[in-house]
């Protein structure tokens, strides 16, 4: 073209870029070629195999016991035999007996099983590596269906969704508070939130242990949590620069808490639809008791930033909704496919929520402070947030 | 104690009962899915389905025999009376070879166990005398463990095969020994290696039958089996994962023992199981004559069942009225599920 105007002063991406750019990624490539073939001049060859399996999921049905199997180990295995109570069991694995690394499989065994009692089944591989799998009550595993999705919608509604309602029917009487006992209210809220995390985390913490070390449960912690924490406050500071309003901003804050708790929430169906599942735990009415007591605590957390405005009831509605309402689809998840992965995931995502909350509302407080000072009130609100949910812990365990 | 968490708090409640309408809504769920599963059965992929209730135990499939080097459908009858001659004083003399070799035995159809063996296989050969008979065995050590051969029976300190008492009681990598003695008392007999750890070495495979007739003889039968109970320890944690007779778990069950309505059976049954205390036998649909350790021509006992110690051993004889298939299997029905289990196929 006609243009002439060459801008020396500016760096460009030449080819000669590319290539230096390239040239440690070849080098790389070489000595990982020369590593592989030659050793690298190291005995690398492994004594004995190193193997791995976890058993991910077993379906018990009608004299039908099946074990979903995944290869964590870091090479191939073969499957040669499966002892159950004691007694060697003949046994299918589909789609084959010899597993790819990270691959998966599935063992079948016709295995006439008594409601609930206990088995404890061992699998050798080809070299002689016992694996073992507990099932601590035996009963059949519920099979997607109109009713059993309706058990588990029961089971979210009761750990998710009534908590935080309830919580929310605070809102009228919350409403004539003073201003001071509003700030309390929400310094209350921050401590609820910031022992909620430290629960959320270590929630995640105690399930990662259950995730395959080849996808690093704890790698996948850090990277939801601080992936959500960054998120959210992009999102609420892209939103201050468009809405001055400050009504809007503390509904923005609102709903950022809901989001948070919804992801909490999640995560805690997960978890409990799985443990439901695989007969860890069976709600009694104590439990649901105990964890509605525990979570109106949530509902309370949403309201807290919007008491001195008059948001409509559809939506504090739609909040407690936000809140609330992923319990149910994470019984779902759970009960039918239970992921230690995605529980962990979630309680990772639900973590980074709630402390990003936190560090808002600290913002929200920091105005109100400004105005008329109350270290007092700051601290002793944080204390009685976190202490609400200590004690109702200590009445509940 | 640990901090508890949400999570703790929901694994109490697995001791409460079942009380909400949604635990409640799962638990009749159950039974409906049950149902349901019984009419959906047909689609799904059972080929070893044994009528409604599961399979019995047992392996799928076959070892590989011609690799292991024996077939303990072979082993049941396979005495090896050694290499015969007559000494300048009239007494005959029997001589063995025995090696002791490192191999890998496929116990269970795709596991192979690093066994050590008397040649090559387990149980190692039944020697098999008859009293007052020279023995002389040709021991040589193939492996890359020292080994020994220690026999039960009556014969001379050098000859014991355990460490301390001679060259014959550690036979290092390589090296030989002979062991010579005379082969008293009549009766039924084994032979291990004694080298220490103990355990282990018997564990491995180190172990075989010697069996010594008293020289009249036993009254004769139809048909003499061999049959030594073992366990197999794969995993090497001291604790045993299979159970056989003749080394190969479930081998008699897939593979019937086949006799006859009215045969005279005689079984030399000889225990060497480590690391669990007793073993058994039990008979199904019969009962036989128990002599222990074969050393009496005399019954001791009319039994359908007889349990035994580490490198107990007796003789058991007996004769089917009826032809049908008949369990034998140890008593301790926990070895029977891991592998020690079989059938006699009776036939008219």
């Amino acid at each position: 073209m006609t243009q002439s105007t060459v801008q020396p002063t500016t760096k460009r991406f030449t080819f000669r870029t590319f290539v230096l750019l390239l040239i440690p990624i070849i080098l790389l490539a070489g000595v990982i070629a020369l590593f592989l073939y030659t050793g690298g001049g190291l005995r690398l060859d492994s004594p004995a195999p190193v193997e791995n399996l976890d058993v991910e999921k077993y379906i018990l049905k009608h004299n039908n016991i099946d074990l979903y199997i995944r290869n964590t180990g870091p090479e191939e295995l073969t499957i040669a035999s499966v002892i159950i109570n004691e007694a060697v069991m003949p046994f299918e694995v589909m789609p084959s007996p010899t597993i790819s690394r990270l691959g998966r499989a599935q063992i079948h065994v016709n295995y006439a099983w008594t409601q609930g009692e206990a088995y404890g089944i061992t699998i050798f591989t080809s070299n002689s590596i016992p694996f073992s799998v507990d099932i601590p009550v035996a009963f059949e595993t519920p099979q997607p269906s109109g009713r059993t999705f309706w058990g588990f919608t029961l089971i979210g509604l009761y750990v998710g969704v009534i908590p935080v309602f309830l919580g929310i029917f605070w809102f009228p009487a919350l409403r004539q508070l003073g201003r001071r006992t509003m700030t309390f209210l929400m310094a209350a809220t921050a401590g609820l939130l910031i022992f909620l995390g430290l629960d959320t985390i270590a929630e995640a913490l105690e399930v990662a242990a259950k995730v395959p070390s080849a996808f690093q449960g704890i790698g996948l912690i850090g990277i939801g949590a601080v992936a959500t924490f960054l998120l959210l406050d992009a999102i609420s500071k892209s939103q201050t620069e468009i809405k001055g309003s400050e009504s809007e901003r503390r509904l923005a804050i609102a709903l950022m808490i809901a989001i948070g708790i919804g992801f909490h929430n999640l995560g805690e169906g997960l978890a409990i639809g799985a443990a439901y599942n695989v007969g860890e735990i069976a709600l009694g009415t104590f439990l649901v008791v105990g964890f509605i007591i525990q979570n109106i605590t949530e509902g309370l957390g949403i309201i807290a930033p919007v008491l001195r405005d008059r948001p409509t009831i559809g939506r504090l509605a739609l909040m407690g909704l936000i809140g609330g309402g992923p319990a149910i689809i994470g019984a779902w998840i759970g009960g039918y496919t239970p992921s230690p992965f995605l529980a962990v995931l979630f309680l990772a995502i639900g973590a980074g929520a709630i402390f990003e909350v936190v560090y808002e509302i600290t913002k929200l407080i920091q105005k109100d402070t400004a105005r008329e000072s109350m270290p007092m009130i700051v601290f002793s609100g944080v204390l009685t947030g976190m202490l609400l949910l200590w004690v109702t812990g200590l009445l509940i365990k | 104690m640990k901090p508890l968490s949400r999570r703790d708090f929901l694994k109490v409640g697995g001791l409460a009962f079942l009380g909400t309408a949604g635990a409640t809504a799962l638990t009749q769920q159950t039974k409906h899915d049950h149902v349901h599963e019984n009419n959906s059965n047909e689609h799904a992929s059972h080929t070893m389905q044994q009528g409604d209730h599961g399979d019995l135990p047992g392996t799928v499939g076959e070892v590989d025999h011609e690799k292991n080097g024996f077939n303990p459908s072979d082993t049941l009858t396979d005495f090896d009376y050694g290499e015969v001659s007559t000494l300048p004083n009239g007494q005959t003399l029997r001589e063995y070879k025995i090696v002791a070799l490192n191999k890998n035995i496929e116990v269970i159809p795709g596991i192979e166990f690093p066994a050590w063996t008397y040649n090559g296989r387990i149980p190692g050969p039944t020697l098999r005398a008859t009293e007052g008979d020279r023995i002389r065995i040709n021991f040589s050590n193939g492996s890359n463990h020292p080994h020994s051969m220690h026999f039960h029976g009556f014969h001379p300190g050098e000859m014991d095969g355990v460490p301390g008492t001679g060259p014959g009681g550690l036979v290092e990598p390589g090296g030989n020994f002979m062991y010579e003695f005379d082969a008293e008392p009549f009766g039924l007999h084994l032979y291990h290696c004694h080298v220490f750890p103990l355990a282990r070495h018997i564990a491995k495979g180190l172990y075989g039958t010697f069996i010594v007739d008293p020289k009249e003889g036993r009254p004769p039968v139809d048909q003499e089996l061999i049959m030594m109970m073992n366990g197999i320890d794969v995993d090497f944690d001291d604790a045993n994962d299979f159970y056989a007779v003749n080394g190969i778990p479930f081998h008699y069950q897939n593979h019937p023992i086949q006799i006859r309505v009215g045969e005279k059976i005689r079984i030399y049954l000889v225990n060497i199981l480590e690391f669990d205390l007793i073993n058994s036998f039990h008979l199904h649909a019969n009962f036989f004559n128990y002599y222990p350790t074969g050393t009496s021509l005399t019954p001791s006992e009319f039994t359908d069942t007889i349990i035994q110690g580490q490198a107990q051993r007796g003789i058991l004889e007996f004769t089917y009225k009826y032809p049908g298939m008949y369990m034998f299997h140890a008593h301790v029905t926990e070895f029977a599920e891991l592998g020690w289990n079989g059938m006699f196929e009776v036939m008219a």
